[in-house]
């Protein structure tokens, strides 16, 4: 990171920071454009495709083809022998994919749900975009899980519907508690992605033609805007917002309690359940920057909507939640190392030096130490590609230690004769397919779907005012509710 | 089929479980007559119809064995010396750690013979169990191996396999994607049992007995009832002081005793 | 005397609720006026009466029907098929409690989400009195007038600072 050596505690970047003075009208809240202007915009940024993106999709498309469709066909058809699972580690990329995808997809309900809660103005671009990505991140989560499955066609079995056996799923399973709690997180989240796009639909239905206009109608379900129709979307936007912040905790907890719920030294802990939301969080917010700065990079007038101060409060989110992170894994290790549980302390040398050390180390290094070496510093955070950089080193960091945390410290268990170390085989292959569909479906979804909800970024330039307070201009928020 | 009386002795809060501990059918290894020959392995493969699973994924860990001897070494170069040799298998807990964790009932406690059953037709294959089974003696049939094209031989341009003709007829044949484990030889029980009812007796001492203990060379292996004060699993459990459970601080009350250093 | 409905487009909130009180003073009522707009604006600031909505109920409904069908799955189906598993209860109250939990969401979230489509009878693809320059942020004002007295209230729309003011017509949307 040779960029931030100018930055640390240069003389002239504090002058500057002195002489700065942040003019409000940068910020998107105080630089309103007309309504019509901002739909302009939208649709344009909808409808211009370069012939870079069709190759990218077109690349996209064959890796899901292949990667995805045909290695998970190729699995279902030889048996879970072609993956690398194996006595002691059952359980191998397949749950660290599961469990990845729905740490992105918690970034999401945060920034729609947790931040409107707090009347956070800065999400109101980036909502959709964070809340898409929750959708797509759980359909990758619930396909990794039926990957993982060895009689995947019988599935349906989990679920708690009257059949002729007369047979119902065992509700003392983990495994059942997360079953009923993803449901749930889909179908909400996927309901509040679409409710506060039903008025951009319609937006759009206005202003298009052909398949597309026949499209939006359909979807936009005869929204007009009348005061009964807003009255209705806003109580269920509210109640959403607030029920979805319980579910979304929930969810990740129940996640975490495969393992906590396991009898293996190292998964036994009883703070695995913050310690995965926060870790959910912590890789969430690092990819909402990389989708943020793609978005900026590759759409039209996004630069509009997605500015520096949008970055910046990224950035700080994702400082707190490094902190927050960094908190529950101590307490995870410090109490995991003092303890003197023999398994336990095998398994603690086993990370420290055996041959997954390198990994080890590595998630400290990108989940920790960057975070907290770069994140304080405003200019580091107000770069777009840098913050989308140390996202990706955080997604790495988590990916590593959510494969630490299943196949790794499976490998060692009370029973010396089976510890053996997992190779990862076509796991790769569907792990690569459901990044590639994850890419694909975003891609297919910034051409059909408008990413920026117009309508709340016009609301909020409305609630936005500059205020004469003494000689200042004082920036002042209203409530309109 | 409902239940409503339940009797809490049998399954219900932990701390009632502890009366019932002994169970029913039990077992007793002693390690000091183990020689590590692995008959009963053989024996066991042959009786539950398990599949052999070729040199490759044997290595990588998956092979079908519901039991394993397991050998360790101790001391320093040149003063290395074995351990006794330990058959570790299914120890049919009393309050059994992968029963809990299957989402569709697939591993469930026997009332009647008080063993830790696996439903192969119930098995979803989501593998809870096996990492949850402290002894590691879960087995998953990573593929289809019983059919398999290596065992089979080309006869007239067909696939023939000369092993099927061994299987068990009172045995199932594993397709890919289902748990397995010891079952105490289940089929035998209940073969045993259905002969005493219809003779209008209950089952004697030693009338039958599991594959393993049955080819074990030096009766390292012991089967039999453990609630009954006269068999000689019984005795050999309560008389003897350097009996031991394996990893008896996980409070799973296994049914299998193990003698060494006598 | 047959009514018609006149559509007033306004760019603001201002001249918008002025207009409203005019149109009180002219002997419209609430119930024959109407207001579309493409960013909610309270009733407060346009002088209309409160909006009623039952999405709260229903949601509330969804969550007791949701806890009823926790307390089903995880306190009823295992007395109605008992299978015994290693030594838990056979009606266990801590899972239970996440059962309750994830059922009662679940039901209020759909709940809730059905309550807007039933509310606003979501989906209607009837032609409805609509302009598209609504989605581009402006206020539209819907009432109802007698046709003969169409031309009167146009001007005074007009003088009130409406962009347009129209007879709306339903339209395919």
């Amino acid at each position: 990171m040779a960029v931030t050596s100018g930055y640390l505690g240069s003389e002239k970047a504090h002058a500057e920071h002195h002489e700065e003075e942040h003019d409000p009208r940068e910020s998107l809240m105080y630089d309103p454009l007309p309504r019509g202007v901002m739909n302009d915009m939208v649709m344009e940024s909808m409808h211009t495709t370069s012939w870079k993106f069709w190759v990218v999709l077109g690349i996209l498309a064959f890796l899901v083809a292949t990667c995805f469709f045909y290695a998970w066909g190729y699995m279902i058809a030889k048996g879970l022998g072609v993956a690398g699972v194996m006595r002691p580690a059952y359980w191998g990329v397949f749950l660290v994919n599961t469990v990845f995808w729905i740490g992105i997809s918690h970034a999401g309900t945060f920034i729609s749900a947790i931040l409107r809660v707090f009347k956070a103005e800065f999400r109101r671009p980036f909502t959709r975009a964070a809340e898409l990505m929750t959708t797509f991140g759980l359909i990758q989560a619930g396909a990794s899980i039926f990957m993982h499955l060895g009689r995947v066609w019988l599935a349906y079995w989990m679920f708690p519907i009257p059949n002729e056996r007369q047979l119902w799923p065992n509700f003392h399973s983990p495994l059942m508690w997360d079953l009923l709690a993803i449901t749930t997180y889909v179908l909400g989240s996927t309901m509040y992605l679409f409710l506060p796009l039903i008025p951009d639909l319609a937006m759009a239905r206005d202003r298009s033609t052909g398949w597309r206009k026949t499209f939006y109608r359909i979807l936009a379900l005869g929204f007009r805007g009348t005061e009964g129709e807003w009255r209705h979307l806003t109580t269920a936007m509210n109640i959403f917002a607030f029920a979805i912040i319980p579910v979304m905790f929930s969810v990740h907890t129940i996640v975490s309690w495969d393992f906590a719920m396991a009898m293996r030294p190292g998964w036994s802990s009883t703070v695995f359940g913050p310690y995965f939301v926060l870790g959910a969080l912590h890789s969430g917010m690092g990819a909402v920057a990389i989708v943020l700065v793609i978005m900026r990079a590759t759409m039209k007038h996004m630069d509009y909507f997605i500015r520096k101060e949008h970055f910046d409060a990224l950035g700080k989110l994702m400082m707190i939640v490094s902190f927050a992170y960094a908190y529950f894994f101590f307490n995870d290790y410090i109490v995991q190392w003092y303890g003197g549980d023999k398994w336990t302390d095998t398994l603690l040398h086993w990370l420290e030096e055996g041959p997954m050390a390198w990994m080890f180390y590595q998630m400290v290094a990108f989940n920790i130490v960057i975070p907290f070496l770069t994140l304080w510093n405003k200019r580091i955070r107000t770069t777009p590609w840098l913050l989308a950089l140390i996202g990706l080193l955080i997604n790495v960091g988590m990916y590593w230690e959510r494969y630490i945390i299943v196949p790794v410290t499976l490998s060692i268990n009370r029973m010396p004769f089976t510890w053996r170390l997992y190779e990862p085989r076509i796991e790769i292959f569907l792990t690569i397919g459901t990044f590639s569909m994850f890419l694909l479906f975003y891609m297919i979804a910034s051409r059909l779907i408008p990413l920026i909800p117009v309508w709340e970024v016009q609301e909020g330039q409305m609630v936005h005012t500059l205020r004469k307070v003494g000689k200042a201009q004082v920036p002042t928020v209203s409530e309109f509710e | 089929m409902s239940n409503l009386s339940i009797d809490l002795n049998h399954v219900g809060a932990k701390g009632a479980l502890a009366e019932e501990a002994e169970g029913k059918w039990g077992m007793v290894i002693d390690q000091d007559l183990c020689t590590g020959c692995q008959a009963c392995v053989a024996a066991c493969a042959m009786e539950n119809n398990l599949p052999f699973v070729m040199e490759e994924d044997a290595a990588y860990g998956r092979t079908l064995h519901w039991i394993r001897i397991e050998r360790f070494w101790e001391g320093e170069y040149p003063e290395v010396r074995t351990t006794p040799y330990q058959p570790m298998l299914c120890q049919q807990c009393g309050s059994a750690p992968c029963e809990p964790v299957c989402p569709v009932f697939a591993s469930v406690h026997s009332q009647a013979q008080e063993l830790n059953l696996q439903v192969y037709n119930r098995c979803i294959g989501t593998r809870y169990c096996a990492n949850n089974c402290p002894y590691q003696v879960r087995t998953f049939n990573w593929r289809d191996y019983a059919i398999e094209p290596f065992h089979a031989n080309d006869f007239e341009g067909q696939l023939v396999y000369p092993l099927h003709n061994q299987f068990n007829p009172d045995v199932t044949v594993r397709r890919r994607g289902v748990m397995e484990k010891c079952t105490f030889c289940i089929q035998r029980i209940h073969k045993a049992e259905d002969k005493a009812k219809s003779e209008g007796r209950d089952v004697e001492d030693g009338e039958f007995t599991t594959a393993c203990a049955q080819a074990c060379p030096t009766n390292a292996i012991t089967f039999g009832l453990l609630d009954n004060p006269e068999s000689l699993v019984n005795q050999l459990t309560k008389h003897q002081e350097h009996g031991y459970h394996h990893l008896e601080e996980l409070n799973t009350q296994p049914r299998i005793t193990y003698l060494k250093e006598g | 005397m047959s009514d018609t409905t006149l559509m007033a487009l306004f760019e603001d909130i201002d001249p918008a609720s002025e207009a409203i009180d005019k149109l009180h003073e002219m002997g419209v009522t609430d119930d024959r006026m109407n207001v579309i707009s493409g960013v909610p604006v309270t009733h407060k600031m346009l002088g209309r009466p409160h909006p009623w909505t039952n999405v709260s109920r229903i949601a509330l409904g969804g969550a007791v029907a949701g806890f009823f069908v926790g307390l089903f799955l995880n306190f009823g189906t295992p007395l109605l098929y008992n299978v015994s598993v290693g030594g838990q209860y056979i009606t266990p109250i801590p899972p239970g409690l996440i059962i309750v939990f994830e059922m009662t969401m679940l039901f209020a979230l759909l709940a809730t989400f059905l309550g807007v489509f039933l509310d606003s009878f979501f989906p209607n693809y009837r032609p409805m009195e609509y302009v598209p320059e609504i989605s581009d942020g402006k206020i539209g004002l819907f009432f109802k007038v007698p046709q003969d007295d169409q031309q009167k209230f146009a001007d005074v729309m007009n003088e009130m600072g409406a962009e347009s003011v129209q007879p709306t017509e339903a339209r395919q949307l």
